[in-house]
């Protein structure tokens, strides 16, 4: 049986419109124009034990909302969601127990106190036995490098920090289940690095089933083998990373070292040019037309090196958003 | 139940952050009790007794206010409504906790602390005007009135909550927060001055209402001004009002949590 388990699930709100200016806000008085909004509209897909899934998909596509009621905190408009065979919604304390939920925007340590003492309640709240606590506890610590701010104000501790502690507190009762919402929003280079590498490791050993969103695709190449890609509120993708670009790419990149220089014309000649900076060259050029193309550029250019590549992640990605057909 | 213990010794240690903000809270109650205390003491004047009651025991009903406000009306839930506001709720929400559990626990602590300050205050208005205060003279009056006393408490809370709650539909909370707040609560509940002291219609219309549980049922008890058999009546109105907000404020959390949006993020 999957651990995630979602049948065309689907959420859609009702959201008051309002015009602009204070005619608009008089006017909402009297007539409340409501709009529906499909934040999620008819999604499905399961998820087995121990995946580290990836969803991703621009601003307001449903991936935080499709989170929300797979952690129980919306209650769907229609279809059906099962984790860790509970209904969510239900918020049944034995399913609580057995997920957490993490959100990159959201603050769930108490604000005005070291993170200890959130630790300590979470300790309770979970009834968390005493030696697996400390055992827990000093793990996190140890991996994420935080032992020397435990006993500082929360509201003190860098993002980055805060991070940290928010992720120990969600995960001291050893969830099954990690809904991980934009861990590594706001965090420099160096943090989001560690963040990542805290979430492969802690997915291996534990065997923990992590779903997780993000708009930064490096979290997603680095830690996920198989994505959910989501827009408007429709699944759109369900798949290896790597399939995107077989399945979406119909181009690909052929990139030249010259070997000397070479007049304009001639290059523009040979193909379309995505860049161009001497020494280096890159073709953007029709899957099919790979082979003939290359061959013209050796024939007719110094080359000193050439590579034919699948184009950037992220380029197929961002296309797949504007406006493209998924078919 | 550790769960609760550990929570109310975290939201003291919140209250030991915001120290300042406690003191400046208990010195704003002090001044309108000493205002409220005053003002009878000026409208006695040389009288021993006025509108049915001896001074004694007005000036005992205006402490028994201070008390009582500190025993049935000091809370925390208040806060609820900005949490659904703010979607902080959410982490209520998905942690294995009662939610009347959670909020009884930091409610609690908000009494105690609040208790303890308002005995010391008391003591020393005692101890500087020397006045004869109003204790009961039968022993069954001191278990009525904490029986009473323990049931307002909860019809407080609920009553609290119910308000609290409305947030997940009302756009904004302060307005009837205020005007549950300041106009029923401190009017209706006989939170400034007996209700008995006021127009015979007016009266009976703020009878009709679960206000005067809060405040003037029990200091009535404990000025033994009210029969055995009144005293058990108004135990008995109490305990019905306390079933049905307990109902509503189960019924409308549910709800509401139903409807929530979880916002932000």
């Amino acid at each position: 049986m999957s651990v995630v388990e979602v049948k065309n699930l689907k959420k859609y709100f009702r959201v008051h419109k309002k015009e602009p200016g204070l005619i608009g806000s008089v006017k909402s008085l009297v007539s409340w124009r409501y709009e529906e909004v499909k934040a999620v509209d008819a999604i499905s897909f399961n998820i087995e034990e121990g995946e580290l899934v990836g969803f991703i998909g621009p601003n307001g596509a449903g991936k935080t909302t499709t989170l929300k009621c797979l952690s129980g905190l919306l209650y769907p408009t229609a279809g059906f969601i099962s984790v860790l065979g509970f209904l969510p919604h239900q918020r049944k304390p034995e399913f609580l127990r057995q997920i957490s939920l993490v959100m990159g925007q959201k603050n769930q340590l108490w604000w005005d106190l070291p993170p200890l003492e959130t630790f300590q309640l979470n300790k309770e709240i979970y009834e968390i036995p005493e030696e697996k606590y400390k055992e827990t506890l000093s793990e996190l610590v140890a991996l994420l490098e935080v032992g020397d701010i435990l006993k500082v104000q929360v509201r003190k501790l860098s993002l980055g920090q805060r991070m940290k502690c928010e992720l120990i507190a969600a995960l001291l009762h050893s969830p099954k289940v990690l809904f991980l919402d934009e861990p590594t929003i706001g965090l420099d280079v160096v943090a989001q690095k560690k963040m990542r590498d805290f979430i492969k490791e802690y997915n291996r050993r534990y065997k923990a089933t992590i779903l997780l969103t993000s708009h930064y695709m490096g979290d997603v190449k680095e830690l996920c083998r198989r994505v959910l890609i989501i827009d408007k509120g429709k699944l759109v993708f369900d798949g290896r990373l790597s399939e995107i670009t077989q399945k979406y790419a119909d181009h690909k990149l052929i990139s030249v070292i010259l070997a000397q220089e070479v007049e304009e014309k001639v290059i523009k000649n040979l193909g379309e040019i995505k860049e161009f900076s001497f020494p280096k060259l890159v073709y953007f050029v029709k899957r099919e037309e790979v082979s003939k193309i290359a061959a013209k550029v050796l024939e007719n250019l110094p080359v000193a090196d050439l590579n034919i590549e699948e184009p950037p992640i992220e380029d197929i990605i961002r296309e797949l958003f504007t406006g493209k057909n998924y078919a | 139940m550790l769960k609760y213990l550990t929570l109310a010794k975290i939201t003291f240690e919140e209250y030991l952050v915001y120290r300042l903000n406690f003191v400046l809270w208990r010195f704003r109650s002090f001044v309108s009790f000493l205002t409220l205390f005053f003002f009878w003491l000026a409208i006695y004047g040389s009288r021993s007794e006025f509108l049915g009651y001896q001074k004694s025991q007005m000036l005992a009903y205006v402490m028994g206010i201070a008390m009582l406000r500190s025993i049935v009306l000091g809370s925390r839930s208040v806060d609820l409504g900005g949490q659904i506001r703010s979607g902080e709720l959410t982490k209520i929400v998905l942690r294995p906790l009662g939610i009347f559990s959670f909020w009884f626990s930091r409610d609690l602590v908000d009494k105690l602390l609040n208790i303890f300050f308002t005995f010391l205050e008391l003591a020393i208005v005692l101890a500087i005007f020397k006045f004869p205060f109003w204790f009961p003279t039968r022993l069954e009056t001191y278990i009525i009135f904490a029986f009473m006393v323990i049931l307002a408490t909860f019809l407080y809370f609920f009553l609290s909550f119910v308000i609290s709650v409305l947030a997940f539909w009302t756009e904004e909370i302060w307005a009837t927060r205020w005007l549950f707040g300041v106009i029923f609560l401190e009017f209706f509940a006989g939170a400034f001055f007996p209700i008995d002291v006021l127009p015979s219609w007016l009266q009976k219309i703020i009878y009709l209402t679960p206000f005067p549980y809060l405040v003037f049922y029990p200091l009535k008890i404990w000025l033994e001004q009210i029969s055995g058999a009144e005293a058990v009546k108004a135990i008995l109105i109490c305990f019905g009002w306390l079933l049905l907000f307990w109902w509503l404020a189960k019924n409308l959390w549910q709800r509401g949590v139903k409807n929530y949006g979880a916002y932000g993020g």
